[in-house]
């Protein structure tokens, strides 16, 4: 079956989005015709808005449509901890609790010499120049327990004390409020080695 | 876990086959090159959703096919389940009555198997990595977490590597912490499990080889040396001094020269190694006992035995000692698999219940 141009070209520019196949890139497209114009418009003004508006917060590094981001803007959270995590994902997840008030540091990344990604490549340079700026008393990192999160930890750790930061990580084991019965046995096993009295 | 009514499509050369499985004894009885071993291999995929060779999952497909299925009745707590493990574009899946499954352990308890081969009578010469592979598989058997930890410090390890050979000494030291801390749970396991093993290796070599003979034992054997005592953290910083103190060479070679990837199982007859001095019955007779001092040890820990696959073994052994291997495999009440190219050899570990199929060119035909 032949297809119109156009219609090539949107399935040809979907399917190349992660998770979509030719098939799934295909019924996006005719739905999108179906839509009209109006739906067609606000699309393709999200898409390019996305790309023209959104950037890194200078501080904190994260992805935002204002300098400073709200987070590092807002006055009422304390500038004296920063918590560094690896990704936007990372700090949303922690934001979703309402439990953390500090300010945060996002790293793009973690240290990975098999995929060639090293400290240059992350956002570590920009760590310290703001820690110059804005001092604080506290860091908490919160990379992935992986080993390349656990390594990027020491790493930042190391580079870290000896400007006379306290630097935390943040704990791990069995899910608290979760069914033991859904940890992994990796997991399980590290939490029945580690147990302690009560 | 029991497996009955087997069937396979597509698996290797085997291309449609439907056969019974005994809850005791099914032998499988053919030529050389007519798929025996396959229907081991299938077996075993679907008892543990791991390959049984280090063979890539894409050459279980058979060749012309897109798909290989191996489906089985399987009877866990609540009786039979339908369990099915499909091969395709190099991944594999399982499905438990229809609908997939990650794990088998979340559904069966002591799924355990354990597979004897031609090839692990070469345990006692060959090189460690045979011996390696050995241990962490039994351990694996043995704890279930083990496949992810010796996964973790696989990672581990390749990432250091890398880290070694590029120029920022602190990026290499930062991966030498969870490389010592999944090196240090590797260690534990391997040596706590030699401590289960060990005596019943002693006990079952001396069965084997009758009185007279030198007292078999077995030792985990560190290439770096160091002392196997104490606990993970203290293995961590003893291997981690071990690493500080080569580091220069290992930057050079761009290497890991010492950790659980480099160590072997040590195996002895009296005082001396038997690697070294053992005569090809002994070899023999050593590698018998490892394997059914693990048998023996998942029976005590599952509290049932291991599901057994057998193949072509009784051929590889003198008749004293394919004896014993059947009369201890006619004791013990759990299933088995084995394969023969001469099924008078394995009658006497048939007993009753034994099922025995003739296999030629992938084609499975029930026999008296």
């Amino acid at each position: 079956m032949a297809v119109a141009d156009p219609i090539a070209r949107l399935v040809k520019e979907l399917a190349r989005l992660p998770g979509i196949g030719e098939k799934t890139a295909q019924r996006l497209a005719f739905h999108v015709l179906e839509a009209g114009p109006g739906y067609a418009q606000a699309l393709s003004e999200a898409i390019t808005g996305v790309v023209r508006d959104v950037h890194l917060c200078s501080r904190c590094q994260t992805l935002t449509d204002r300098d400073p981001c709200p987070i590092c803007a807002d006055p009422q959270r304390d500038a004296r901890v920063v918590c560094v995590v690896e990704g936007v994902p990372d700090l949303l997840a922690l934001e979703r609790t309402h439990e953390y008030r500090g300010r945060y540091h996002v790293l793009h990344g973690s240290l990975s010499p098999l995929d060639g990604v090293g400290p240059g490549d992350l956002k570590i340079r920009e760590l310290l120049v703001r820690l110059e700026e804005q001092p604080a008393d506290e860091i908490v990192i919160a990379t992935n327990p992986d080993v390349e999160g656990e390594a990027t930890a020491l790493y930042l750790a190391k580079l870290l004390k000896p400007l006379g930061l306290k630097v935390t990580r943040i704990a791990q084991g069995v899910p608290m409020g979760g069914d033991l019965e859904y940890a992994d046995q990796v997991t399980l096993a590290r939490a029945l080695a580690g147990r302690r009295e009560i | 876990m029991r497996l009955a009514e087997l069937q396979l499509q597509d698996f290797r050369n085997v291309e449609q086959a439907q056969l019974t499985l005994s809850p005791r004894t099914t032998v499988l009885a053919g030529e050389n090159g007519q798929g025996k071993t396959n229907l081991l291999e299938a077996v075993y995929l679907l008892a543990t959703l791991r390959p049984l060779r280090a063979s890539r999952l894409a050459e279980l497909v058979r060749f012309g096919a897109t798909r290989a299925r191996v489906e089985a009745a399987a009877d866990g707590p609540g009786g039979l389940r339908r369990l099915a493990v499909e091969v395709a574009d190099g991944t594999r899946q399982a499905y438990l009555d229809g609908k997939p499954i990650e794990r088998l352990d979340d559904y069966f308890q002591g799924l355990a198997a354990v597979c004897f081969s031609p090839d692990d009578l070469l345990l006692v010469k060959s090189g460690p990595e045979l011996r390696r592979r050995f241990l962490d598989r039994a351990a694996w058997s043995r704890w279930p977490a083990v496949l992810a930890e010796a996964r973790d410090y696989l990672r581990a390890l390749r990432a250091r590597n890398a880290a070694l050979r590029t120029e920022s000494r602190e990026v290499e030291e930062s991966f030498r912490g969870p490389l010592l801390r999944t090196a240090a749970r590797l260690l534990r396991r391997r040596h706590d499990l030699l401590e289960e093993l060990a005596p019943r290796v002693a006990r079952a070599f001396a069965e084997i080889s009758g009185p007279g003979a030198p007292p078999a034992g077995l030792r985990y054997r560190p290439a770096s040396g160091m002392p196997m005592a104490g606990t993970e953290e203290e293995l961590a910083a003893r291997l981690g001094e071990i690493l500080a103190l080569r580091l220069e060479r290992d930057r050079e070679k761009g290497y890991t020269s010492a950790g659980p990837h480099m160590d072997d199982l040590s195996l002895s007859l009296g005082d001396r190694g038997a690697r070294t001095f053992a005569s090809q019955g002994q070899q023999r007779a050593l590698v018998l006992a490892l394997k059914i001092a693990e048998i023996d040890n998942l029976t005590a820990v599952l509290g049932r035995p291991p599901l057994l696959l057998l193949d072509d073994v009784s051929s590889e052994l003198d008749p004293a000692k394919n004896r014993y291997l059947l009369e201890y495999l006619a004791r013990l009440p759990g299933q088995a698999i084995l394969t023969t190219t001469d099924r008078h050899l394995l009658e006497p570990a048939a007993g009753p219940g034994a099922l025995f199929y003739e296999v030629v060119r992938g084609r499975f035909t029930h026999r008296e």
